[in-house]
């Protein structure tokens, strides 16, 4: 079993703090994905469970070894690296058996298990070929052949797929998918890329600083943020953040208002009244009749994505432009008024902390 | 056609810049080369005809006595061992030193590590003239005038600065991922030098060989300096060493000296794709 857990680790480089006491706990099996933005920590992180960085305070323990203080090669993880990190003056077969190699695993060994994996990989063709001969995917394809014959017992992707392009991508993505169900083994991926943690993750480490805003899987934190930060991060387009204020309503129910909008906050909870802040994502937007709307907004720019567009509304009460997501294509030109309702119960309310209501 | 004809033919100016550069680097290369065809050219005439003052002549027929007398020479034999058992372990000792140097410089690096990699590669400035009295004070304290050792100790010492400057600046565009991924296979920093770094190297380790050898199988100076019996004189000596008691074999000298030059003729060529690929490493991306 190779459960991984994370103990107050923390990692300063002089007076920088990148990692700030993460306890995290990572299942056998589990596909663990973080995200953040740039300099959140995440690939520092990550390199810290591999060995490569040693880590400033806190015990990091895979499969209950404290490996803390061990060396890379003896945790038994494998990492595939954004760069694919291939030897260039070694063919893939030779790239893929390096390890068994220092390991002085006997060739006609090697070569069977290289096999092993060149057939589950599908690149048994491109095994005689140096990596300038491969084509970006195959040459990731390589370097996760590299990483899973050994049979570690955690395997860490660092941004395995920003050097693809968009449709290598999708294709390379699923290949991991299916890897995962395959191997049954504990990942850990770290990307920017938030389809790429939506779709692979059965649980999402949203960074920030250093420090751990929110762990959950994605449907969670999509639906239900832990705050500001995770709710912008979470969800593409971004979701609108609009100054609001809470006041009491008609009858006592707390009431939040935005310009002249004024909507029933839903909450069960009493809310106290102050500034606030309403998060709304562009698909809970949705252009109404007159009558349902909640208020009106000016088209700025219509972006045409192909499945779907992004209309971006001037209001009179957000500086920023509201984003809206629309049906195919739908007939809109800058400078056309919208009513635009509201969906209840899909908005969120952060306190001035960035804390969820 | 009619518009055809309204565009004019480009005037073509002659530039004579190309045409200066071509004549001057000419006439360079001439000033370079005579030399060793004045050599060349002594190397097949008779003692005779060079004393009667046709150097630049070319001889009516090929003396090739002059080579057989070189070759034939016991004591050119030795010149040329003791030659090479000062150059191989010089070259390769330097080459392995500033190997190791440079892969610690550029990926190991330590607090001050950057000073002490200046001042290593300082001693690229050195006036070897400088250390000269000491050095031989300290060998002859040592007993070891006359061997040598003394050469290729100082040969490995002075070849540390360039090549550890060379492989450092060779290793830093090497990806630390390529180290890092080699780590996690279970290569440690030794395994990571010779079975990542170095192999990768190959130019760089081509252009130290071939300077290296160069430098070391020309020099005059130490050898002169450390070596007093004719059984340890090196190939250069040698060279001022096969003259007459009371004339200058030119002929001999000249045949000697083109036959000394021949392995580091061999040694560029052998490594001349690797040589050129080295010189312009880093000029262009990718």
């Amino acid at each position: 079993m190779a459960e991984l857990s994370l103990h107050g680790v923390s990692k300063s480089f002089g007076s920088v703090l990148a990692v700030d006491g993460v306890d995290l706990g990572i299942a056998h099996g589990e596909f663990v994905v973080l995200v953040g933005p740039s300099g959140c920590g995440k690939s520092t992180l990550l390199r810290m469970i591999s060995g490569l960085e040693g880590a400033s305070a806190g015990r990091i323990l895979i499969g209950g070894r404290d490996v803390t203080n061990v060396a890379p090669a003896k945790r038994g993880v494998a990492m595939v690296f954004q760069s694919y990190a291939l030897f260039p003056h070694m063919t893939a077969a030779q790239n893929i058996g390096f390890g068994l190699r220092l390991a002085r695993v006997p060739k006609a060994e090697i070569a069977r298990r290289v096999a092993e994996v060149a057939e589950t990989l599908q690149i048994e063709p491109l095994l005689g070929r140096y990596p300038r001969e491969l084509s970006g995917g195959q040459r990731q394809r390589v370097a996760i052949g590299r990483s899973i014959i050994r049979d570690p017992q955690v395997f860490l992707f660092d941004e395995p797929l920003s050097n693809l392009d968009a449709a290598l991508r999708v294709r390379m993505r699923l290949e991991i998918a299916r890897l995962r169900d395959r191997l049954d083994a504990t990942m850990v991926y770290v990307t920017h890329d938030q389809t790429e943690a939506m779709t692979l993750a059965d649980r999402i480490v949203v960074l920030n600083h250093g420090r751990i805003e929110q762990v959950g899987p994605p449907e969670e934190l999509y639906d239900t943020p832990a705050n500001r930060f995770v709710a912008g991060f979470i969800g593409a387009p971004a979701m609108n953040f609009i100054d609001a204020a809470i006041e009491a309503g008609e009858g006592g129910e707390p009431q939040v208002r935005f310009g002249p909008v004024s909507l029933p906050t839903g909450r069960a909870h009493d809310v106290a009244p102050g500034p606030v802040t309403l998060g709304v994502r562009p698909e809970h937007l949705y252009i109404a009749t007159e009558n349902e709307a909640d208020f009106r907004g000016r088209v700025e720019i219509v972006e045409k994505l192909g499945s779907e567009s992004l209309a971006y509304l001037q209001t009179n009460f957000s500086a920023e432009p509201v984003t809206i997501k629309l049906a195919e294509h739908p007939a809109l030109h800058p400078g056309d008024e919208l009513p635009v309702r509201v969906a209840r119960e899909r908005f969120h309310l952060f306190e001035e902390t960035g804390a969820v209501l | 056609m009619a518009d055809l004809a309204l565009v004019a033919e480009p005037v073509k100016r002659f530039n004579p810049w190309p045409a200066v550069i071509f004549i001057a680097l000419g006439v360079l290369a001439l000033l370079f080369l005579a030399p060793t065809a004045g050599v060349l050219l002594s190397s097949i005439k008779t003692t005779r005809d060079i004393a009667l003052g046709q150097l630049w002549t070319i001889p009516s027929q090929l003396f090739w006595g002059n080579y057989a007398e070189v070759l034939a020479n016991p004591a050119v034999h030795r010149y040329f061992l003791n030659t090479l058992l000062v150059t191989a372990p010089a070259t390769v000792a330097s080459i392995a030193l500033g190997s190791l140097a440079g892969y610690v410089f550029a990926k190991l690096p330590f607090r001050g590590s950057n000073l002490l990699f200046l001042v290593i590669v300082s001693g690229m400035f050195f006036p070897p003239q400088v250390i000269l009295i000491p050095l031989f004070r300290l060998f002859n304290a040592l007993d070891l005038i006359d061997t040598l050792y003394p050469i290729v100790i100082i040969h490995t010492a002075m070849g540390i600065p360039i090549c550890t400057l060379l492989m450092r600046n060779f290793f830093a565009t090497v990806p630390n991922a390529l180290r890092e991924a080699a780590i996690l296979e279970g290569a440690n920093e030794w395994q990571v030098l010779t079975r990542v770094a170095l192999p990768l190297s190959l130019p760089a380790l081509a252009v130290l060989a071939t300077l290296q050898f160069t430098w070391i199988w020309n020099d005059f100076l130490w050898p002169l300096i450390f070596t007093q019996s004719d059984e340890k004189r090196t190939i250069m000596l040698g060279i001022v060493n096969l003259q007459g008691q009371y004339s200058v074999a030119w002929g001999v000298q000249g045949a000697l000296s083109l036959i000394a030059s021949l392995p580091t003729l061999v040694v560029f060529l052998f490594f001349q794709r690797y040589f050129i690929k080295g010189m312009t490493m880093g000029a262009v991306k990718g």
